[in-house]
C-alpha cells in the first residue's frame, strides 16, 4: 500500500469546540467587551464610508470645477479620443475628431463638455452621448447612435438636393458612415412637410407608425418590402391610412390601426390572386377590414403603359421632393 | 505601539486561586506587564464545578490583570489540570518508500498521522499531542528526520486527552469574557516548562507541580515531555488531615499548615508545642509540633509516592539524571525536596525562577502561568514556523469581525 494513500483517523481535538456563546451567558464585562469590539468594527466602518464618500467628493469637485486641478494635469493637450457607440453603430473616431471639432494643443480641462456633448446630439444620427475626461489625455465620448428606417429628398437654401434619413422617432440627420447600398434599400417617405426648428430639422410626427410597417414588412414579407419604393404619411393624420407606392406603380393602403402582420399577409394572399391578372393593378386597399377593394388601371392606359414600356427601359418612380425653401425656389413640388 | 503586537492573558483557573499574567508579545519578545489575581470559587480540584461563580472570578481576575496592563488582552492561553485528564502512548513505523532509502517530508507526515490516530472514547478530546523523538532503524533523532538515510522510520506520541464537558466549561469561562482561547496547555507542561531547562530536559527530569487540589507532574526524556499526569490530590488534603486529626477548623489548619507543615519530621521532642494564633487570646491552643510535622509529612509522602507508582516504568532513576524539581504552592512545605528525594532516588530541588522575572512573580504560585506565557508563545511560534502569512489586512479584519 503506497503510504500517500494512508488516511488516517484524527480524533477531535480541543480545538473542535465551539467557542462562541451568546451574550446572555457573558459577564457585564464580557458583554462590555463585546459592546466594545462592535463598536469598533461600525467604526470602522464608519471611516471606510466616510473616506470613499470624501474621495468622491473630491473627485465631483474636481470635474465640477476644473481650476483646482494640478497645473500639471491641464497642461497636457489631448491626445487620444475613445469613441464607444452601440453595437449596429457606424460611426468611428475620425467623424468624432470633425464632428467635436477641437483647436489643437486643448487640453482635457479647457474643453467644455456639455458644449461639445450639444454639438454631438446637434447631428442628428446620435441620440445619446456622454463624455469622460480620462486624464491625462484621453477623452472618451460613449453614443448611442439612431437607426434610419426611411430617405427623404430634400433641397437646400443653396439649391442643393441632398438626401437625408429619418429614424424611427422621426429624427432627420445626414446619415455619416453607412453604406449607400443600404442606403438605398430604404423607402423613401413623403407626405409630410419638413421644417426647421433651432437650426436643425423637426422631427417627423407618424414615422413611428411608419416604421413598425416598414419593420414588419422587413421581417415577413422581405419581398415585398423590397418592391416597396416610397411610404406617404399624407392620409395619416386624417384617415389613419399609410400609403405605400411600389416600384410597379401600384399603391397599397395600410390602416394605421390595423395589424400590419395581417394587412401584410391579406396584401401577400392578394397579389398571388393577382398574378394572373391581365390588367396591372392600380391600387389596393387594405385598411377596411375584411373587404380588400382592388382596382385596376384602365386598359386604354394600360395598353399605351405597356407600349411605353415596352419601347424604353423601365424607370423606376423618382423620389419625392420636398423643398425647405418654398419662396426661393419655384414652387414644384412633386406630388406622389 | 506596534501593530503587530499581541496582548496575551495567560490564565490558571486553580483550585485556590485564578491567576492572570499578560505579556506583551511583539514576535521576537515577550514582555510580562500585567497582572491580575482572585481567590477561586467554583471549581474543585481544578474543574468547574459552578459556573457563575468561576466565570465571577476568572474574569475579576482578567479585569485586574487589563487594568494593571493597561491595555486589552487580545487572547488568552488556558492551563489546563484535573483529574478528568489521561495519557496513553501510540507510537507508528513506516518502511522509508524511496529507492535510496532517504527519508522524505511524505514519510514524516505519514508515520505521524499514523502516531496520532488512535481513536478516543466518546466524549474525550485530544489537549495534546506530545511527540516523542524519531528513531530510524532504531536510532534515536533529535531533531527532524528528514533527509537521512534508513529502512524504517518510527515515533510515538504521547497523546494528553480530556472530558469534553470539562474543557468546554473551562473555555466558556473565558469566553465569557469575550476572549478567545487560542491555547490549552496542560499545565503540568506549563510548569515543567518553567522550572526545568533544555539540558535538564535533554538528561531526564521529573517536574511536579504541587497545587492545592491537584498535583500535575511532567516527566521529560531526551529533551521532550515524555509523560504526563494529574493526581486528584493537592495542599488542601494536608489541611484537611490537620483539621481532622488537631480537630480544627479548615482556617485553623491552613494556618498551622503553612507555618508549621512539614514534608518531613524534624521535631525530636514530642513535648514542644506551638501556639494556634500566637495571640494568647481565648481560643488559641497549642499543639505538639511533631505531630503537626508527622501528619502532613505522612500525607506528602502518599502524595510523591502516587505520582511515582502512576509513572511506573516511565521513571527509573537512570532515566532521570537530573532529578526531581518541585513546584507549585505546596511545594513550599519545609522538607519537600528532602522528601522527594527519598522517594525517588533521585536529587531533588525546588523550582526556581529565571533571573529575568521580575521579584514579584518569583513565587511558585506563578510558575504555571509564566510558563503557560512562554510555553504557549513556543507552542504557536512552532505552528506558524514555514506557514507563509497570507491576506495580512483580510486576515485582520476577519478577526475583527469574528472577535465582534
Amino acid at each position: 500500500m503506497s503510504q500517500s494513500l494512508v488516511h488516517a483517523p484524527q480524533a477531535r481535538s480541543w480545538r473542535d469546540i465551539p467557542q462562541p456563546v451568546k451574550p446572555r451567558v457573558m459577564s457585564r464585562g464580557g458583554r462590555w467587551r463585546l459592546a466594545a469590539s462592535l463598536a469598533r468594527v461600525l467604526a470602522f466602518v464608519a471611516v471606510v464610508i466616510v473616506v470613499a464618500w470624501g474621495a468622491w467628493e473630491v473627485i465631483a469637485a474636481l470635474r465640477a470645477n476644473p481650476s483646482n486641478m494640478p497645473a500639471a494635469a491641464r497642461t497636457v493637450p489631448v491626445k487620444n479620443f475613445v469613441l464607444k457607440t452601440n453595437a449596429d453603430g457606424v460611426l468611428d473616431a475620425a467623424w468624432l475628431r470633425s464632428a467635436l471639432g477641437l483647436p489643437k494643443g486643448a487640453t482635457l480641462m479647457e474643453l467644455d463638455l456639455q458644449q461639445l456633448r450639444a454639438r454631438l446630439l446637434a447631428d442628428g444620427q446620435v441620440s445619446v452621448a456622454s463624455l469622460t475626461r480620462n486624464f491625462p489625455d484621453t477623452l472618451e465620448v460613449r453614443i448611442a447612435e439612431r437607426a434610419p428606417v426611411a430617405r427623404l429628398q430634400a433641397q437646400f437654401g443653396d439649391g442643393a438636393e441632398r438626401t437625408l434619413l429619418v429614424a424611427r422617432d422621426g429624427a432627420v440627420f445626414p446619415g455619416h458612415g453607412y453604406d449607400t447600398a443600404r442606403i438605398e434599400t430604404l423607402p423613401w417617405l413623403a407626405g409630410f412637410k419638413l421644417a426647421r426648428a433651432g437650426g436643425r430639422f423637426a422631427p417627423i410626427e407618424g414615422v413611428n407608425v411608419a416604421a413598425d410597417l416598414l419593420a414588419h414588412a422587413q421581417l415577413d414579407t422581405p419581398h415585398l418590402y423590397a418592391a416597396w419604393q416610397v411610404v406617404s404619411l399624407a392620409r395619416l393624420a386624417s384617415d389613419r391610412e399609410i400609403e405605400v407606392q411600389t416600384k410597379t406603380g401600384t399603391t397599397v393602403v395600410f390602416g394605421a390601426e390595423g395589424d400590419f402582420a395581417v394587412q401584410l399577409a391579406k396584401l401577400d394572399f392578394q397579389l398571388e390572386l393577382l398574378a394572373k391578372a391581365t390588367a396591372p393593378v392600380a391600387k389596393i386597399n387594405l385598411a377596411l377590414g375584411r373587404e380588400v377593394p382592388v382596382s385596376f388601371v384602365a386598359p386604354l392606359a394600360a395598353a399605351s403603359n405597356t407600349t411605353a414600356s415596352a419601347a424604353k427601359p423601365a424607370k423606376t418612380a423618382p423620389a419625392p421632393f420636398i423643398s425647405l425653401f418654398p419662396n426661393s425656389q419655384s414652387q414644384t413640388k412633386r406630388e406622389l | 505601539m506596534s501593530s503587530s503586537t499581541t496582548f496575551i492573558g495567560a490564565v490558571e483557573i486553580g483550585t485556590s486561586k485564578t491567576t492572570v499574567l499578560v505579556g506583551e508579545h511583539n514576535g521576537r519578545e515577550l514582555a510580562i506587564i500585567g497582572r491580575g489575581e482572585c481567590q477561586s470559587r467554583g471549581v474543585i480540584k481544578g474543574s468547574v464545578v459552578d459556573y457563575k461563580a468561576a466565570s465571577e472570578c476568572a474574569h475579576a481576575a482578567l479585569e485586574q490583570a487589563e487594568r494593571d496592563a493597561g491595555e486589552r488582552i487580545d487572547l488568552v492561553f488556558l492551563a489546563q489540570t484535573g483529574a478528568h485528564l489521561e495519557g496513553f502512548y501510540n507510537e507508528a513505523s513506516v518502511s522509508v518508500k524511496a529507492a535510496d532509502n532517504m527519508i522524505d517530508a511524505d514519510d514524516i507526515r505519514t508515520v505521524c498521522d499514523l502516531a496520532r490516530s488512535k481513536e478516543l472514547p466518546a466524549g474525550r478530546m485530544v489537549v495534546h499531542n506530545i511527540r516523542r523523538p524519531f528513531r530510524v532503524d532504531g536510532r534515536l533523532v533529535p531533531g527532524t528526520p528528514e533527509h537521512l538515510v534508513g529502512q524504517r522510520l518510527e515515533v510515538g506520541y504521547w497523546t494528553v486527552h480530556g472530558q469534553e464537558q470539562r474543557l468546554a466549561d473551562n473555555i466558556h469561562v473565558i469566553r465569557g469574557f469575550n476572549l478567545e482561547v487560542r491555547e490549552l496547555v496542560l499545565a503540568s507542561l506549563a510548569s515543567g516548562h518553567m522550572i526545568t531547562s533544555p539540558e535538564e530536559r535533554q538528561h531526564g527530569v521529573l517536574a511536579i507541580d504541587l497545587g492545592a487540589g491537584t498535583t500535575d507532574y511532567a516527566l521529560y526524556r531526551d529533551g521532550a515531555a515524555h509523560t504526563t499526569g494529574v493526581v486528584s490530590v493537592g495542599g488542601t488534603h494536608l489541611t484537611n488531615d490537620l483539621s481532622i486529626g488537631l480537630r480544627l477548623t479548615e482556617n485553623q489548619a491552613e494556618k498551622l499548615k503553612l507555618r508549621f507543615g512539614r514534608a518531613n519530621v524534624v521535631t525530636k521532642d514530642k513535648a514542644q508545642k506551638v501556639w494556634l494564633d500566637g495571640n494568647f487570646a481565648i481560643g488559641d491552643r497549642q499543639f505538639s509540633q511533631q505531630v503537626i510535622e508527622q501528619i502532613t509529612a505522612a500525607r506528602a509522602v502518599e502524595l510523591l509516592e502516587v505520582v511515582k507508582k502512576k509513572l511506573g516504568n516511565a521513571f527509573t532513576p537512570e532515566t532521570c539524571a537530573s532529578g526531581v524539581v518541585l513546584t507549585g504552592g505546596t511545594a513550599k512545605l519545609g522538607g519537600l525536596a528532602e522528601t522527594a528525594a527519598r522517594v525517588f532516588g533521585v536529587p531533588a530541588h525546588l523550582g526556581e525562577t529565571p533571573t529575568w522575572v521580575s521579584e514579584n512573580l518569583r513565587d511558585p504560585g506563578y510558575h504555571t502561568s509564566l510558563g503557560l506565557l512562554y510555553y504557549g508563545v513556543a507552542a504557536q511560534a512552532e505552528k506558524n514556523t514555514g506557514v507563509r502569512r497570507r491576506g495580512g489586512f483580510l486576515t485582520g479584519m476577519k478577526r475583527l469581525f469574528a472577535n465582534a
